[in-house]
């Protein structure tokens, strides 16, 4: 069954067949040769500058981290298997990282020979880093799709695994960056640069970097696995579109226009980056809203056709919707029942997510009884007792329009601060 | 169907080893195929990148894959038979000293590369005081100068040998920075 855009795996699919698959040997190999690649680059700093690359890959390694839960958590209600989103974060890190080195300067090399090198000095980054680097991690989420398909039930999946893939290449890209700009300091074993690369790459240029730009691949590549309803040059149109809005604002944030600020100074560095990444920013962030409310109408429908108040009341159902929705619903619980009452929504909102994706592979009137469905509908039913038990059988949220409210000012509150953390990366770096 | 499916999941495997092979092997292949040496005008300035120009010497070719002019940095490579003249600009905030030690630690950080003997003041044709001095590399020697003006570093290698090498240090003392106005 596929309805509007989630197709849900196959109750026969396991994980193992994906042993007999040959993209799955095929990605196995390049993650083993990129590894290897990236390991002779890290080896080589570690023995110029032992200090400053080891600085380096914790600070990017710490940075990778809350990128890592923002983007896993995005499909609260479908949650990709740890493996997968590990394969995807590997790929971006190792294969396309190791493949787009000699790529790119071969396309720095030909655009110098073929057009000029001032030409090339001003654009050959604008041209080359989003030709080569976007089909590379865009290929890393095509291998997700051919070693598990079934794992690619939405749009909003594609996003997840497009999103992994470009964060893996960041942080490997970021990590060769800072070492490179050791050496190039001549300063010898130093960490300043080090630091300078995080605030620059880390900071001013994170939020709209590789992590959003395949995202936006990646939901192009699920469209076509996972909407069979509409024809495959539609999709393949959507999919090439999708690849060409990745490819178009990495080449912007590329590009030498505005590289020196609208007007001069730290505000006009400033108003030209948020000028360069806002755009993009939004727009992504609007499809993904878009991809997961989609996902969740679907989902929430499975339990809707179970009609079953003891797994979910219809309060619950409107709760369960949505990230901030149902962090309220927790708040709510917490406030009425202290913790072992967030705890038991959050146990009971998990169950019934679960039970959801379940229903999905195996149809509402499937067996509730029967092995995938029993565990979470047992412990959606012992959630439900406990919540009773403690005086607070709902796991809704108030019934007032706090819940909103707070959303948007948690929202303003997150991009006034990002906005002065990219103002302060700017003072630090001698912008203002 | 099984072996329908199989089949897909090949070429599919296929296709995205021939494009990472093509990315990897074929795109530099098709670079190395074609020259990278380009004739410059013999006795002009030649814009390094930085508002920094040089003259270079008679018969000199810029490789222009290494050759990157820039607005407030840049470097260019010019071939001259087996001596290869190399010029890098950088905004740099310094003294000649630190210029000079990491001009130094840059050229020694080469496996087998050694700074050969005392440095010596430079100045040239415009009056941009330097510093040069030599190195000796496996199978090669070679001369450096550093350079501070204008909140730039300009640092210059010559390596290679013969009356080639000679035209070339010569063409340091040519080296000239456009001064802001």
């Amino acid at each position: 069954m596929t309805t509007v855009g989630v197709r849900p795996a196959s109750p026969s699919a396991r994980p193992a067949k994906s042993l007999r698959l040959p993209a799955f040997w095929l990605v196995l190999v390049l993650l083993g040769m990129g590894a290897w690649r990236i390991f002779a680059i890290v080896r080589d700093s570690f023995g110029l500058y032992p200090r400053a690359t080891a600085v380096a890959l914790g600070l990017f390694g710490l940075y990778a981290v809350p990128f890592w839960i923002f983007v896993e958590r995005l499909d609260y209600l479908e949650r990709e298997p740890p493996l997968l989103l590990a394969t995807a974060f590997a790929w971006g890190g190792l294969v396309a990282t190791s493949t787009a080195i000699p790529g790119n300067a071969a396309v720095h090399n030909l655009l110098a020979k073929l057009v000029s090198p001032e030409f090339t000095a001003a654009w050959g980054s604008a041209i080359a880093g989003p030709t080569i680097e976007e089909l590379l991690k865009t290929l890393g989420i095509v291998a997700i799709v051919l070693i598990a398909r079934a794992q690619v039930n939405s749009v909003l999946d594609g996003v997840v695994y497009g999103a992994l893939v470009g964060l893996g290449f960041q942080v490997v890209e970021n990590i060769v960056y800072a070492v490179n700009a050791v050496a190039i300091v001549g300063n010898g074993d130093r960490v300043g640069p080090v630091v300078s690369t995080f605030f620059l790459r880390g900071f001013l240029a994170g939020l709209w970097s590789h992590t959003l730009f395949s995202a936006l691949a990646g939901a192009g590549v699920a469209y076509v696995v996972v909407r069979t309803d509409k024809p495959l040059w539609i999709r393949l149109v959507v999919a090439g579109g999708a690849l060409g809005g990745a490819w178009l604002c990495h080449f912007v944030w590329n590009s030498p226009l505005l590289a020196d600020g609208l007007g001069g100074g730290g505000f006009g560095l400033l108003a030209a980056l948020l000028v360069k990444g806002i755009p993009p920013l939004a727009m992504i962030l609007v499809m993904v809203r878009a991809a997961r409310h989609r996902e969740a109408d679907y989902y929430v429908g499975q339990l809707v056709a179970l009609g079953d108040p003891q797994v979910a009341t219809e309060g619950e159902l409107k709760a369960l919707s949505t990230g901030h929705m149902r962090a309220a619903a927790r708040r709510y619980a917490h406030g009425r029942a202290g913790i072992r009452g967030r705890t038991a929504v959050r146990r009971l909102q998990r169950a019934q997510a679960r039970l959801a994706v379940e229903l999905s592979r195996l149809g509402s009137t499937a067996d509730l009884r029967a092995p995938p469905l029993e565990r979470w509908y047992r412990e959606a039913l012992v959630q439900r007792y406990r919540l009773v038990a403690m005086g607070h059988a709902e796991a809704v949220v108030p019934a007032h329009r706090y819940s909103v409210l707070r959303a948007w000012l948690a929202g303003a509150g997150v991009v006034t601060l990002v906005v002065a953390a990219i103002w302060l990366g700017i003072r630090a770096l001698g912008g203002g | 169907m099984a072996q329908h499916r199989f089949a897909r999941n090949l070429a599919g495997s296929l296709a995205i080893l021939a494009t990472l092979g093509g990315i990897a092997y074929g795109l530099p292949a098709v670079d190395r195929a074609l020259p990278s040496d380009r004739p410059v005008t013999a006795g002009e300035p030649y814009s390094v990148g930085g508002g920094v120009t040089v003259v270079p010497p008679p018969h000199s070719m810029i490789d222009v894959t290494k050759t990157r002019p820039g607005s407030d940095r840049g470097t260019a490579l010019f071939v001259l038979d087996s001596v290869r003249y190399v010029i890098v600009v950088v905004p740099f905030a310094g003294t000649l000293d630190q210029a000079a030690a990491r001009l130094r630690r840059k050229i020694t950080g080469s496996t087998g590369y050694q700074v050969a003997g005392n440095e010596r003041p430079v100045t040239t044709a415009q009056g941009v005081v330097g510093r040069q001095g030599a190195y000796a590399a496996p199978g090669r020697a070679g001369r450096y100068a550093v350079f501070v003006t204008d909140g730039l570093a300009v640092e210059v290698t010559v390596s290679g040998s013969g009356t080639r090498f000679d035209s070339a240090i010569a063409s340091v003392r040519s080296i000239a920075v456009r001064r802001a106005s």
